[in-house]
């Protein structure tokens, strides 16, 4: 009995060197910095001197009076809202058509949509800055959208769905595959038609399909830095410059490392109880098989 | 009949669908294609057209410019090791947490699961600090550990699900065989993750190549930048002459592209079973 007890925790002890890789560079990387974060947040630090002061609260009481923040939240509300509606609409659009054609030519336009996905945000801003600056005016007319107070949020949304869209449209598209077609005769027996058929089979039956792409998106469409970084640098006249940027800029431009962090906190707080809020709201909708 | 006479004007309605879908999204390639190849003036007369002759010009000029040798290195490095680190680390730390059960494999589990949800923002100003006072800012060691660090956590999630998956009866009769744990893992439990290695390594293989946040905020000079970052500040700094500008967004697009029709096998299978991130 102690000889099976020893080689118990003998075991547990060689496990726990398994884990010790992981969490050194864990730690580094997220724990160690998560925990100084933790500190900076409550001081004055301005990212450089060596020197700081505690403020405690006074960061997180001043983003609520700071008058530059609006047009950040605004602006990163607004580009989450239109990513996680074309983002959604787009590739579920996409896999439908895609699913009905058949051999070498689906799988061809499932390539063609995904191949984007494998290029950065740089590049891609890069290529449709120039298509939006010379071949838009060209086709159209129209100036850049980027150029626009208006239209510069639809403008990035428009490069991060040709850049993005093929991850979501592959997940539908799996989900899609996987409605077992007996479901779909039982129901055009029954006598429904198209839309009844797609409304009550399909939408209920790739219900998880959703819960991942609506969530994930929501909240990588407020997390939104790279893109926007790469496409205006928050231009116009910060028309497009996301929370994400105004942390950045609160460390490399404006010096106030310290309100940078505690403003990155309150972000933090705010994805984490939305997405639990969306995956709960989801999940309540999903079937079980 | 007068059913499959509709059916059959449905698909040919689909694929002509299709293959519109598939010409606006190849249409970018096509214009960073052509501008690659043609001169300023070409592109200001009309962008939309094919070059007049068969030039590498822009390559040329493009490649001594962008240092493109040194960011090429920078890129290889910081991509090959971080994977290999990844998939060493995370596929060990995954198999202890999938074979042990509660108490520190348990936080250690939950404290990988929630770290999935934190954006960058969070950690960008104490790791630049942390890296800082390391040393490490501006050296390609830094940007390796803050990479894999990041990314550890979510790739182990996706070994705890396989071994979970694998049936233990194999580890068993290799320990009566006097094999140690050590040898058990890498002889035995590490062939057998396969699949989930390569869908790792390809997810992250795409991710560490084309890597934003992380880069911009370690690698500040020029010597130690990757191609996407380097590309990045190239791009402004060029804005004016684009077709050089075009040829170096093409040199950085051929090994992704090329690396994806190899791997993408994996990159799906491993994106259809939800191993998607932020």
């Amino acid at each position: 009995m102690k000889k099976k007890k020893k080689r118990e925790v003998r075991s547990r002890l060689i496990s726990f060197l398994f884990t010790l890789p992981s969490l050194f560079f864990f730690s580094l990387a997220l724990l160690i910095p998560f925990v100084m974060g933790l500190n900076i947040a409550f001081t004055d630090w301005n990212g450089i001197a060596k020197e700081y002061h505690y403020v405690w609260f006074d960061n997180f009481i001043k983003i609520f009076s700071d008058s530059r923040i609006v047009n950040p939240v605004k602006n990163t509300v607004v580009y989450a809202l239109l990513t996680v509606v074309f983002n959604n609409v787009v590739p579920l659009g996409l896999a439908l058509l895609f699913t009905g054609i058949r051999g070498k030519a689906g799988n061809i336009c499932r390539l063609v949509v995904f191949v984007p996905c494998c290029l950065s945000g740089v590049l891609s801003a890069f290529v449709w800055k120039f298509i939006y600056r010379f071949v838009l005016s060209a086709l159209t007319g129209l100036s850049s959208p980027l150029g626009s107070t208006f239209w510069v949020l639809p403008g990035i949304m428009l490069i991060a769905l040709w850049n993005g869209c093929g991850i979501n449209m592959l997940i539908y598209y799996a989900a899609l595959k996987n409605v077992p077609s007996d479901l779909y005769e039982a129901a055009l027996i029954d006598g429904a038609g198209r839309l009844q058929l797609f409304r009550n089979v399909t939408i209920p039956m790739i219900m998880p399909a959703f819960t991942i792409c609506v969530t994930l998106g929501f909240t990588n469409g407020l997390k939104e830095f790279g893109m926007v970084m790469s496409a205006t640098g928050g231009g116009p006249a910060r028309t497009s410059e996301t929370i994400s940027m105004y942390i950045y800029n609160n460390l490399y431009t404006y010096s106030k490392a310290g309100y940078g962090q505690a403003i990155s906190l309150v972000f933090l707080l705010v994805l984490v109880v939305t997405g639990n809020l969306m995956t709960g709201f989801f999940r309540k909708r999903e079937v079980d098989m | 009949m007068n059913f499959g006479k509709a059916k059959k004007r449905e698909t040919r309605i689909l694929l002509i669908l299709g293959l519109l879908v598939v010409l606006i999204f190849l249409f970018p390639f096509y214009i960073a294609i052509v501008q690659s190849f043609k001169t300023q003036l070409e592109t200001a007369y009309n962008a939309l057209a094919l070059p007049g002759a068969f030039r590498l010009d822009n390559y040329y000029e493009a490649v001594e410019k962008i240092s493109f040798s040194t960011s090429l290195k920078n890129s290889l490095i910081v991509t090959v090791t971080g994977v290999l680190l990844i998939v060493l680390c995370s596929s060990m730390s995954g198999y202890a947490i999938a074979r042990n059960e509660g108490g520190y494999f348990k936080v250690l589990d939950r404290l990988f699961l929630s770290s999935i949800m934190v954006p960058f923002q969070v950690i960008m100003i104490p790791a630049y600090k942390l890296l800082k006072s390391l040393g490490l800012l501006n050296h390609l060691a830094g940007e390796i550990v803050m990479l894999v660090g990041i990314s550890v956590a979510y790739s182990s999630f996706l070994y705890v699900g396989f071994v979970k998956s694998i049936p233990m009866e194999l580890e068993d009769a290799a320990r009566i065989d006097g094999c140690s744990r050590f040898q058990t893992f890498w002889v035995i439990v590490f062939p057998l993750l396969k699949p989930i290695t390569a869908t790792t390594a390809a997810l992250h293989a795409m991710w560490l190549w084309n890597d934003f946040n992380i880069s911009l905020i370690v690698l500040q000079k020029d010597a130690v930048r990757t191609l996407t970052i380097k590309q990045f500040y190239f791009f402004s700094e060029y804005a004016s002459d684009y077709n050089m500008a075009f040829a170096a967004a093409m040199i950085g697009m051929i090994p992704i592209l090329v690396t994806f029709l190899f791997l993408q096998k994996y990159l799906v299978s491993g994106i259809t079973s939800g191993a998607v991130k932020g």
